[in-house]
């Protein structure tokens, strides 16, 4: 019995030993394969992760619909027994001809972009922090592709396809070690490369833009937008704002800290640009 | 044998809904800022109370899924997670392994040393996994988080035992209805 124990813990050490060292020297194509077939294991609690969610949204919108529909014997008496004063009514008015402005930017943008997109919903993130993607549930099922651009609902850029699933795809992000694009500034149209920062930065919406000439002028604020090289992305993505610059160790270069448009933390929903 | 497969199983379950919270649920991103990693803990909870092979195909699997959803090469988090069920699994028996301190300590020790092993692997295969100092404050809080997640993970295992698996048989147990004498006045 003491023999078949000691043996059967060998045993387990040398299978997982022997599974790590083949998982480690296994073909790049194969181990992609297989982790994208292991990934697939999660698909039926996505689904019902996000059949759920959509239900939940859907009855809160009824409920929101029954309460407007039906006021409370409360809110009736206060609607007669104290009519909004012109102050509050003035905050009301300025609220919804915001919320007019960014709707029909929206609608314009949507019709101003020549690009085609689609809409996906993001379903997941790296659970490991020192990475920075995100899953969508658009897959090579609705022509996704390798490399093509993600951006923000308000058109902000977000990062690029990473891996396609046949039903899901991961998103690099902006600012993971391995998501690097030409961009350039707007108004002088200096060049240069946005990387991830060089240490880890706890707001992930900061980036650097490196190898920029050294007579360029920078000024807090000024607006940043992919430059169309390499044709990995389109040209004039709005990428972000100056923060701050300074010139390069060696002097060679001027780099700059740019603080991003889209609050990578808070993603709900981005459109892939499939044709561009 | 069932209560075994029982465990088993569960421990698998729990272990894959435990990754899958952890990739989809982003509570703890938008009110922690960095996500919680507790798959040390579940490891500490095997390696604790279970055998040598539920040790490592538990430490396989949940290596195998984490990797699956992160950038992570595939296989790199399984020598972590197995490293520190092994060590519990090997020393358990001189340690008081009941006792909520002594869980508590094991956890985070598994907590702080499963990401660093993590991120020295990344490096030794020339990945350039983002890092910086202000990573050692999660990285502290993540290990503290395993420490309380550990005694948690036991209780909830005890109770699905409770509730899946048959007692015990136990003749020797005191009061036992069946050997006691019952002496009446005549």
């Amino acid at each position: 019995m003491k023999r078949f124990f000691y043996r059967s813990q060998q045993t387990a050490v040398g299978a997982v030993l022997l599974t790590v060292f083949l998982l480690l020297v296994m073909p790049e194509g194969a181990r992609a394969r297989l982790k994208s077939a292991i990934g697939g294991l999660f698909l039926p609690v996505i689904g019902i992760s996000t059949t759920g969610q959509v239900a939940l949204e859907s009855l809160g919108q009824l409920g929101a619909t029954d309460a407007e529909s039906f006021p409370t014997n409360q809110a009736l008496g206060q609607a007669a027994g104290a009519p909004p004063t012109p102050a509050e009514l003035q905050l009301d008015n300025e609220r919804l001809a915001e919320e007019n402005r960014q709707l029909r930017e929206a609608v314009e943008w949507e019709r101003r972009i020549p690009w085609e997109t689609k809409l996906a919903r993001v379903v997941g993130r790296d659970p490991f922090n020192w990475w920075r993607r995100i899953k969508i549930n658009l897959g090579s099922n609705k022509g996704v592709q390798f490399n093509q651009p993600v951006i923000s609902t308000q058109g902000q850029l977000v990062g690029r396809i990473s891996e396609v699933g046949p039903l899901t795809s991961w998103v690099l992000l902006v600012g993971d070690p391995n998501c690097k694009f030409s961009a350039l500034i707007k108004e002088s149209r200096s060049q240069g490369g946005i990387v991830s920062p060089r240490k880890y930065s706890a707001d992930p919406r900061v980036v650097e833009l490196t190898y920029l000439p050294n007579d360029v002028e920078l000024r807090p604020g000024q607006a940043v937008v992919t430059s169309g090289l390499g044709g990995g992305f389109p040209k004039e993505i709005p990428v972000g704002q100056v923060v701050d610059s300074w010139v390069s160790k060696n002097g060679l270069y001027v780099e700059a800290r740019v603080k991003m448009h889209a609050n990578l933390n808070q993603l709900e929903a981005v459109r892939v640009l499939t044709r561009f | 044998m069932t209560g075994r497969i029982n465990k088993t199983l569960g421990l698998l379950i729990g272990a894959y809904l435990l990754v899958f919270l952890q990739s989809h649920w982003q509570g703890p991103r938008l009110w922690l800022g960095f996500q919680p990693d507790l798959t040390p803990a579940l490891l500490v909870c095997a390696g604790l109370t279970l055998g040598a092979g539920q040790v490592s195909t538990s430490a396989m699997l949940t290596g195998l899924w984490l990797d699956s959803l992160s950038a992570n090469p595939l296989g790199l988090s399984v020598l972590p997670l197995f490293v520190v069920g092994w060590v519990v699994f090997t020393f358990r028996e001189l340690i008081l392994r009941d006792e909520l301190v002594a869980q508590f300590y094991l956890g985070t020790a598994a907590g702080a040393a499963v990401p660093v092993f993590q991120v020295w692997l990344l490096w030794l295969i020339g990945a350039t996994p983002l890092i910086g100092w202000e990573m050692g404050v999660w990285w502290l809080i993540n290990a503290l988080l395993c420490g309380a997640a550990v005694p948690l993970f036991a209780r909830l295992a005890k109770l699905l035992d409770r509730w899946f698996s048959h007692p015990l048989h136990d003749p020797n147990r005191w009061p036992n209805e069946n050997r006691q004498i019952v002496r009446s006045k005549h």
